[in-house]
């Protein structure tokens, strides 16, 4: 098991990460969303033990790792804008297991097979695209056959059939042995394709919530409306969400997806938020649930049972409305 | 055409005379030649053996006092070769600390000046040509499992083009070099003069077209050395 306990990590003075407790067991499959800057690459980088955290340790079964070859040998990281170095393609693949003093050629045929990358072996990295570059770097990871892969944006480069490639071949990868991943992307539903545990990151620290509706927000100092108490309109993209925060400033806003109320028509209810719009995607998981994704003037998830999906006859595309309570909309 | 431009007559008449004493084999200028090229490719070799190290080691370890310690590299980039020359000479005399090896006035006082002299620049434009590296190449060099010296080797490679030319700028400083070769060889006829000692001994005696001829020489010289370079690191690049 690969952990982060106590950290805290600074840059020039700034706390970037403040986590108590981040572990990624062993065969696990773990995604970190979260939105730009909230803290994912530098979360890969402690995990990689790559940067030392300012407080707090690192540790991998149980004992304090430290920054040795030996001990990074265990864990392999791929940044999200990967380079490859000098050479082929071949070269490149070979690069971690010639550094453990390994010359297999079979088991480079083999990942360059699994990642479709055989006929790229002998090219150079400026013969190939930037998604072909981005599969090169994943497989040159997995050549070493690391027991925790750290991907940072693993497909942000990639169009779907690439990124689809990518995701096969990680799952064939997990089903042939013991391999725990820790994925940060920005992308949801590839999170939730291809992990067990999606865990939300905002401003360096874990949400207490899951973690779809996250925004990044200004709220304003002052309260609307006479008698309003600490109800405040927040602008999130083209609506504005009723709150009730004493908060101002810079803040991270969530609606837990259980939280919204969907329905075809808008409901006589308490909700002071009620956004009309329409369905972009219905994504059915385990046990179930649907998560329905919608454009009300801002993109919103909210959770739904199957049945519930049929008797509204939610379908892409078509009419939904989501209403929740201002209480429900929490700021921190 | 020359006759119409007085003083281009100079310029011409050097060329002529280099030309000259290339094709006549004299033993002297070829002497004085292989020895300034010895000189430079020794001094050369041994700064950047030291140097580039250095420049690695400033341009990638953080340790306690690194920004001072770059700030005494650059300072030493300006450092006045005959001043260098002076204090080698204060070690190297009979009754300085290093007297015992009798290396005063030899070819091997010439290479430990330009070796001083060299350091510096060879340290700080390496610490500059792996700054210029991407970071990236070297935190995956070292999440593949890459050791210490594969890391540099792997960050070199990216860094091939800067680094030879530190290779060349400190080949190229070491052979223009005159006051610290002056003071600590003393132009020996047959033993420690070199192109630039001999330059300035044949102006100073009025024998300018002599002078200009082994100048020129000593451009071709570098001029050479820069074309093996070039050559080997295309080679390397094949």
């Amino acid at each position: 098991m690969l952990e982060l306990v106590g950290v805290r990590h600074r840059y020039d003075g700034r706390i970037v990460l403040d986590l108590e407790r981040f572990a990624v067991a062993s065969g696990a499959a773990v995604a970190i969303v979260g939105p730009n800057g909230s803290g994912k690459s530098t979360l890969l980088r402690l995990l990689a033990l790559l940067e030392r955290p300012s407080e707090g340790e690192v540790r991998l079964d149980g004992a304090v790792a430290s920054a040795s070859p030996a001990l990074r040998r265990r864990v392999t990281l791929v940044e999200q804008r990967p380079v490859l170095f000098r050479g082929t393609v071949r070269e490149n693949l070979e690069y971690g297991l010639r550094a453990r003093g390994i010359r297999r050629t079979k088991t480079i045929e083999n990942v360059a097979e699994r990642f479709a990358l055989a006929p790229l072996l002998e090219r150079r990295r400026h013969e190939l695209s930037d998604g072909e570059v981005q599969r090169v770097a994943v497989a040159r990871a997995l050549a070493v056959e690391p027991e925790v892969l750290l991907l940072d944006e693993p497909v942000s480069s990639a169009d779907r059939a690439a990124a689809q490639t990518l995701y096969r071949a990680l799952a064939e990868e997990r089903t042939r042995r013991p391999l725990a991943i820790c994925l940060a992307s920005h992308q949801l539903e590839d999170a939730y394709r291809f992990a067990d545990d999606v865990r939300a990151l905002a401003d360096g620290r874990l949400s207490p919530i899951t973690p779809e509706n996250l925004f990044r927000v200004d709220v304003p100092r002052e309260a609307f409306g006479a008698g309003g108490g600490d109800l405040k309109h927040v602008c999130v993209g083209a609506i504005e969400i009723v709150v009730a925060t004493e908060k101002a400033g810079p803040a991270i806003l969530a609606v837990a997806p259980t939280d919204i109320f969907v329905s075809r028509e808008p409901l006589a209810s308490s909700a002071r938020n009620v956004f009309t719009g329409r369905v972009i995607r219905l994504t059915h998981h385990r046990g179930g649930v649907v998560h329905v994704t919608a454009d009300v003037g801002a993109e919103l998830v909210a959770v739904v049972t199957e049945e519930a999906a049929r008797d509204l006859a939610l379908t892409p595309g078509g009419p939904v409305v989501f209403s929740f309570k201002a209480s429900a909309v929490r700021v921190f | 055409m020359v006759d119409d431009w007085p003083g281009m007559e100079f310029l011409a008449e050097g060329l002529r005379r280099a030309v000259a004493l290339f094709l006549s084999g004299d033993a002297e200028v070829y002497g004085i030649a292989l020895l300034t090229l010895k000189i430079g490719l020794t001094a050369t070799l041994m700064a950047c053996a030291l140097g580039i190290p250095v420049g690695f080691v400033l341009a990638t370890r953080p340790f306690w006092g690194r920004r001072a310690a770059l700030t005494v590299v650059n300072t030493a980039l300006a450092f006045p070769t005959v001043v260098v020359g002076l204090l080698l000479y204060g070690l190297l005399s009979r009754r300085g600390p290093l007297g015992g090896l009798e290396w005063l006035y030899t070819w091997q006082a010439i290479v430990v000046g330009d070796i001083v002299l060299a350091l510096p620049i060879a340290a700080a434009l390496a610490a500059a040509a792996v700054q210029g590296v991407d970071p990236r190449i070297r935190r995956t060099a070292e999440t593949l499992g890459a050791g210490r010296w594969r890391t540099a080797w792997t960050v070199a490679r990216e860094a091939r083009f800067a680094l030879a030319a530190v290779v060349t700028t400190a080949f190229g400083h070491i052979v223009a070099e005159i006051g610290s070769a002056m003071t600590v060889g003393g132009n020996i006829r047959g033993q420690t003069r070199t192109l630039t000692t001999a330059v300035a001994l044949y102006t100073s005696q009025g024998d300018f077209g002599l002078a200009l001829a082994l100048g020129f020489i000593l451009l071709v010289l570098a001029l050479l050395v820069n074309v093996a370079l070039q050559v080997l690191q295309g080679r390397a690049n094949a």
